[in-house]
């Protein structure tokens, strides 16, 4: 269909507001952490940089734990990506082919793991942690986010299943592959884009988790990115350009997780299959 | 190689009988077709063979070995689906050699069959693509080469040509054919096209509402049909049916007459026993290709359409009673839309059905 001129206008500045409401803070963010501080406090605020620094960096890379605080957030939401697919992967094909009694109302089960808020469970997942010697370790975190990425997950991961052509299937239990090879050969690589999505979202929700991490872990040295951080931006006077670099530098693993699973966002896996 | 037989096997889905018992042998070596409409049953029967329907009742045997609950691996069959069910992100060679990696053969032999399979199904040049990079009838040869190196007992073909587009089909129905004659093995083809299982089968089996109505040769089921179904399912365009009665039955022939479309006391060859008394209201079933000049009944209609296809032509017409007939003919010049014809048909060749469908 061809668009109009109107049309076109109206589309193009739908797609520029979505890209300033997205783009605009995180432009803020990345050119103010390059700003000399006087610039960042300016009474005019500057779109583009009239100085050039990279000291907001070097302090925080140099005088503050942010390197250690990085290092423990990238450990934490590793571990928490990896175990939550692998745990994710063959939980959703169960419960997408197997046929087991109760299976459909412990599918809709799993989520009540979403019905209390987060703060409702601190408590008693503090007191467990702490009979089991878990306070103060990484993995409290990584268990805990598991946890709450795995139902998500489990569900996401069986929409993408179920688009998988059925005949794939069992074109592989007629070829004689067991359950484990059908789903690691056949059915993981059909559905890349759904492991991606669940890799991204595990990783995001890790990585910017805060209430888990500020509870658990009580000594500094293992304290994940977005606790540590925000008592290195000061509790009485707020260092802007140490706080913008921060949140820059916080940015990067992310971004190179998307740089390298975005490859797999690709349509038409199966294409070929059955058509 | 090894025949197949099927024992009052019954599937059902929840309340509902979808195959309500089948008893049927199939001799090694032979290409049975199952063919009927839409939700006959001929596709859940052929997967209940397959192993990826349970069975809820009666008893699979293939080669004297009950594999009823048999896992379908095991079962020494291989299936072509409609689908092709090709794996998409596996090379053409992996997806021909996948069955032969499971059945845990070393490496050089399994490269050895893919060879000797892709060999026979043309497919040497695209052994390193990947199944998008195929074209429709390219696939499914792949789906068949993957079949072929498992060399099963049975073959299982799903629909295979359905989603191929009409030339290829044709093609790909005398590869299959060809393929028959080469491996020799037992084949269960499943189709809704009866041309496909006309020219492939050597027996034919018609199913309706998951029940068998006929089994038998190809052309015995074109020439001998036992009811009005089987009669109407199998030859293209289908066979004609005139409401006709009967007025008297002498020497093994039925006299039938219709006033309102001419026909009076016209005899028809009886197959089964000969009824005492005339049994009223029939069908009468001619063949388009039956009609022919000079024959003794004839039926009067008005040409509705005449479709050209060049060495024969189909006459549609609408007789007296509302009724449509389709008769091949010669030469179409001699029909004109609108206008009156008598077709004469030869009465030896003509059917008769009872009320309830079934020959008489």
């Amino acid at each position: 269909m061809k668009r109009t001129l109107p049309q076109s206008v109206a589309l193009y500045s739908g797609l520029l507001l979505v890209f300033l409401i997205i783009g605009m803070p995180f432009w803020w963010v990345v050119s103010g952490s390059v700003k000399l501080p006087r610039e960042i406090i300016a009474r005019v605020p500057t779109m583009f940089p009239q100085s050039f620094t990279t000291q907001h960096f070097e302090k925080l890379f140099q005088s503050t734990d942010f390197p250690a605080y990085l290092v423990n957030s990238i450990g934490v939401a590793l571990f928490s990506t990896i175990v939550t697919v692998a745990l994710a992967l063959p939980a959703a094909y169960a419960f997408f082919r197997m046929r087991f009694p109760g299976r459909n109302a412990l599918y809709r089960l799993i989520l009540l793991a979403y019905a209390f808020p987060t703060i409702v469970v601190l408590i008693p997942i503090y007191g467990l942690f702490a009979k089991v010697g878990l306070i103060d370790t990484r993995t409290s975190l990584v268990i805990v986010n598991i946890a709450f990425a795995l139902p998500f997950s489990i569900w996401m991961m069986r929409s993408f299943l179920s688009t998988v052509p059925k005949e794939i299937e069992e074109a592989a239990i007629i070829d004689g592959a067991p359950a484990r090879v059908i789903l690691l050969r056949i059915m993981a690589p059909l559905i890349a884009p759904g492991i991606a999505s669940v890799a991204i979202f595990t990783f995001i929700a890790s990585w910017t988790e805060y209430l888990f991490a500020s509870v658990l872990i009580v000594s500094d040295a293992r304290r994940t990115v977005p606790v540590g951080f925000a008592g290195i931006i000061g509790q009485y006077q707020i260092d802007w350009g140490l706080l913008l670099a921060g949140a820059t530098a916080a940015t990067i693993p992310v971004v190179i997780l998307f740089a390298f699973v975005g490859r797999w966002f690709v349509s038409g896996l199966t294409e070929g299959a059955v058509k | 190689m090894a025949g197949l037989s099927l024992k009052s096997v019954k599937k059902r889905f929840g309340n509902v009988e979808v195959v309500t018992g089948v008893d049927l042998t199939v001799e090694n070596g032979e290409f049975l077709v199952f063919v009927g409409p839409s939700g006959c049953g001929k596709s859940t029967l052929l997967r209940m063979i397959a192993g990826l329907e349970t069975v809820s009742e009666g008893r699979i045997e293939i080669g004297d070995k009950d594999v009823t609950h048999v896992d379908p691996a095991k079962r020494g069959i291989a299936m072509v689906f409609q689908t092709y069910a090709l794996y998409p992100h596996m090379t053409v060679a992996t997806n021909i050699g996948f069955p032969l990696e499971m059945a845990g053969l070393p490496q050089d032999e399994i490269d050895r069959k893919v060879a000797e399979a892709a060999k026979v199904l043309h497919l040497e040049p695209y052994l390193q693509r990947k199944p998008r990079e195929l074209s429709g009838g390219q696939r499914q040869r792949v789906a068949i080469g993957r079949a072929i190196v498992r060399q099963p007992e049975v073959f299982l073909f799903d629909e295979p040509l359905s989603n191929l587009d009409a030339e290829l089909r044709i093609q790909m129905r005398l590869e299959i054919a060809r393929l028959h004659q080469e491996l020799k093995s037992t084949m269960v083809y499943v189709t809704h096209d009866q041309v496909e299982a006309m020219t492939l089968a050597t027996r034919i089996v018609v199913l309706r509402a998951g029940r068998i109505e006929q089994v038998g040769s190809p052309l015995d089921l074109y020439e001998n049909p036992d009811n009005t179904f089987v009669a109407g399912f199998i030859g293209s365009p289908r066979m004609n049916f005139v409401k006709v009665r009967v007025v008297r039955v002498a020497e093994g022939f039925a006299f039938v007459s219709a006033e309102a479309l001419g026909l009076s006391e016209i005899p028809v060859r009886l197959r089964g026993v000969e009824p005492e008394s005339p049994p009223g209201d029939v069908t009468l079933g001619i063949r388009p290709e039956h009609f022919r000049d000079g024959g003794d009944g004839a039926l009067s209609g008005i040409v509705s359409v005449v479709e050209r296809l060049g060495g024969t032509s189909y006459v549609h017409a609408a007789l007296n009673d509302g009724s449509q007939i389709t008769v091949e003919s010669r030469d179409p010049r001699e029909h004109q839309v609108g206008r009156a014809h008598t077709f004469a048909f030869d009465p030896d060749s003509a059917l008769l059905f009872g009320g309830d469908g079934k020959r008489l």
